[in-house]
């Protein structure tokens, strides 16, 4: 379960540097940066798009619930340049506001940001909401353990997803 | 109150389908003309067994659902009588929808508008400011409950509704592809299945009738999915080859299925359909099997697998999926898709969710390539010439079997065939009222 309405530990004071990764973790998306997106990942790394704000990924269906094996499958059919649902690729730029630290466990920092994606293929389509991350400090810097993708719109239909949400 | 089908005369009712629909063809114009649409809703949707739900979104007094028919939008509640009805969402006063949650448990609909309330068998219960009215209130509730459809089966847990008149009897209706429920809902060794885990609902820029040929059709896997066989795993079966034993099947009434069994049976191995798993990763499903089939009869049953059957007009049996269309415009259908949980075999049941999301849905690497082929579709349907959408593929393959028009040509197009058939039949005959 996501508990979106965590108050904030420190408002106002997310650390530059995680700043700094999310955003770069952006740019990736929206460039269509495949190769150096799935670097960004630990091997024990989720990435999930769940359908609706309170949903239990082992007993409800999610949108993308992909361990790291499957983020290394997703990325290999988006390169294999057939992947025609990405043929061309989205044109994309997100915007993020709203930094927040909430929780610090050792190692692992949990952030969030508010989001807000226009994606262009045939037309241009608006995707907003929350991402939730969880990030590592090692000693080669940091990496992505987990990445929460909380749609507005998750429990209606939406539009094709093969583009890095 | 009963539904009435709209009798007034519409514009596509003049078309010649006889014209527009021929053996091995059928002309651009029936998916993209927004008059054909609305007699589509009308003599396709408003007029005949469609599936709205699945038994177990709705196991409790009061569970409610809300989907469509067609256009319409519905409520499809249990009573506390444990009858199943499908009402039709909109409060009998002045038109509100009554009910905006997707699902739910409630006694009563209360209208946000005026508060009239409605208890969840349709009848009317209450009426704000009751003395505004010439007649009794018990005059006002037997004219004013809701609209309910005519006609609510259900089959193997899946439930069918038919707004208007009189459509004949579900098992009828449902025919040959009666057996395909049977054969999804006998994986699970208490003979039942749960949609509990939920839909992915994605939005389709394309006509609900392309939505649903490419659900059966086996042509397409080698191009619109070459990037998951090449890039991250091989089919399950191998479409490249002439070898291979699937069967192209129109079923009649619409129905139509891509049978994998004779191939499965060929190679004779368990779980072809489920990843080739081995009997190991599953133990406690296998000896819940065997415990009530015996080994021989578990064997048969693991290897032939799931149905993999279109059910006229909106339901999809799709392994250890249930998908839906809903037609919303002429050129826009939402698909809904929601993992197969087998009840009595939970060891499968996380398995199914993850391999559901692998394959299926808006970001799932197979169904957003067929969503994209879909879109394109639509967008070549503008270009005025050719006139005509070919379904010629593989007449000479055909063989009359006791289930349907059968072809082993896995790239016959058999089964859209029998869709278009079916669809001219309905679009031509009279109604039945």
């Amino acid at each position: 379960m996501t508990d979106t309405r965590t108050e904030t530990a420190s408002v106002g004071t997310v650390p530059a540097e995680l700043v700094d990764y999310m955003v770069h973790e952006a740019r990736l998306a929206d460039e269509n940066r495949y190769e150096e997106w799935e670097s960004l990942w630990a091997d024990d790394g989720i990435y999930w798009i769940p359908t609706g704000d309170d949903k239990d990924p082992e007993t409800q269906v999610s949108f993308v619930f992909d361990n790291r094996h499957r983020i290394g499958s997703r990325i290999a059919q988006l390169r294999s340049g057939r992947r025609h649902s990405q043929t061309p690729p989205s044109k994309m730029r997100r915007q993020l506001a709203n930094f927040e630290v909430l929780s610090e466990d050792g190692d692992v920092i949990e952030v969030a940001a508010n989001f807000s994606l226009f994606e262009h293929r045939y037309a241009t389509t608006i995707w907003a909401g929350r991402y939730l991350y969880l990030l590592r400090r090692t000693a080669d810097g940091i990496t992505l353990v987990k990445k929460t993708v909380l749609l507005i719109n998750n429990e209606g239909p939406i539009k094709t997803i093969a583009f890095i949400l | 109150m009963t539904i009435r089908l709209e009798t007034e005369r519409l514009v596509a009712d003049d078309v010649d389908y006889d014209q527009l629909i021929l053996r091995d063809r059928v002309h651009g114009s029936l998916y993209t003309d927004p008059a054909i649409f609305d007699k589509e809703m009308r003599d396709i949707y408003e007029n005949q067994w469609v599936f709205v739900a699945h038994e177990s979104e709705i196991k409790e007094p009061g569970d409610y659902v809300r989907r469509r028919i067609g256009t319409q939008p519905l409520i499809v509640a249990r009573g506390k009588d444990l009858k199943v009805r499908v009402l039709l969402n909109r409060c009998t006063h002045r038109a509100n929808m009554l009910c905006q949650s997707d699902a739910g448990n409630a006694t009563l609909f209360r209208c946000s508008f005026h508060g009239w309330t409605f208890s969840n068998d349709g009848r009317l219960q209450g009426v704000s400011f009751r003395g505004g009215y010439e007649q009794e209130l018990s005059e006002l509730r037997a004219e004013l409950g809701l609209a309910e459809a005519a006609q609510v089966g259900t089959y193997g847990g899946f439930v069918f509704a038919n707004l208007t008149g009189d459509a004949g009897d579900l098992e009828e209706y449902l025919g040959n592809a009666k057996g395909a429920i049977d054969r999804l809902v006998q994986l699970s060794p208490e003979g039942g299945i749960d949609l509990s885990a939920g839909w992915m609902k994605h939005d389709n820029n394309a006509n609900w009738k392309v939505v649903n040929e490419v659900q059966v059709d086996g042509y397409h896997p080698l191009f619109v999915h070459e990037s998951l066989y090449k890039a991250v795993k091989p089919a399950k079966v191998d479409y490249s080859s002439d070898e291979l034993r699937v069967a192209v099947r129109d079923l009649g009434g619409g129905h139509s299925e891509v049978d994998y069994s004779r191939e499965y049976q060929n190679q004779d191995r368990e779980f072809i359909w489920f990843s080739s798993i081995p009997r190991t990763r599953v133990p406690n499903y296998v000896e819940a099997m065997e415990a009530l089939h015996g080994p021989e009869k578990t064997h048969e049953i693991l290897v032939d697998g799931p149905p993999h059957t279109f059910i006229w007009p909106n339901l999809f049996l799709a392994e250890m999926q249930v998908m839906f269309v809903e037609p919303l415009a002429v050129e826009r259908t939402i698909q809904y898709t929601a993992p197969i949980k087998l009840l009595g075999a939970e060891e499968m049941s996380a398995r199914i969710i993850r391999q559901t999301e692998g394959a299926m849905g808006p970001a799932g690497f197979l169904i957003a390539d067929d969503a994209e082929m879909g879109e394109r579709n639509q967008i070549g349907l503008h270009a005025q010439e050719p006139e005509w959408v070919l379904f010629a593929r593989g007449f000479e393959s055909e063989t009359v079997e006791e289930r349907g028009i059968t072809s082993y040509d896995r790239t016959s197009e058999t089964s859209q065939r029998g869709m278009w058939q079916h669809y001219r039949t309905l679009m031509t005959e009279k109604t039945n009222d």
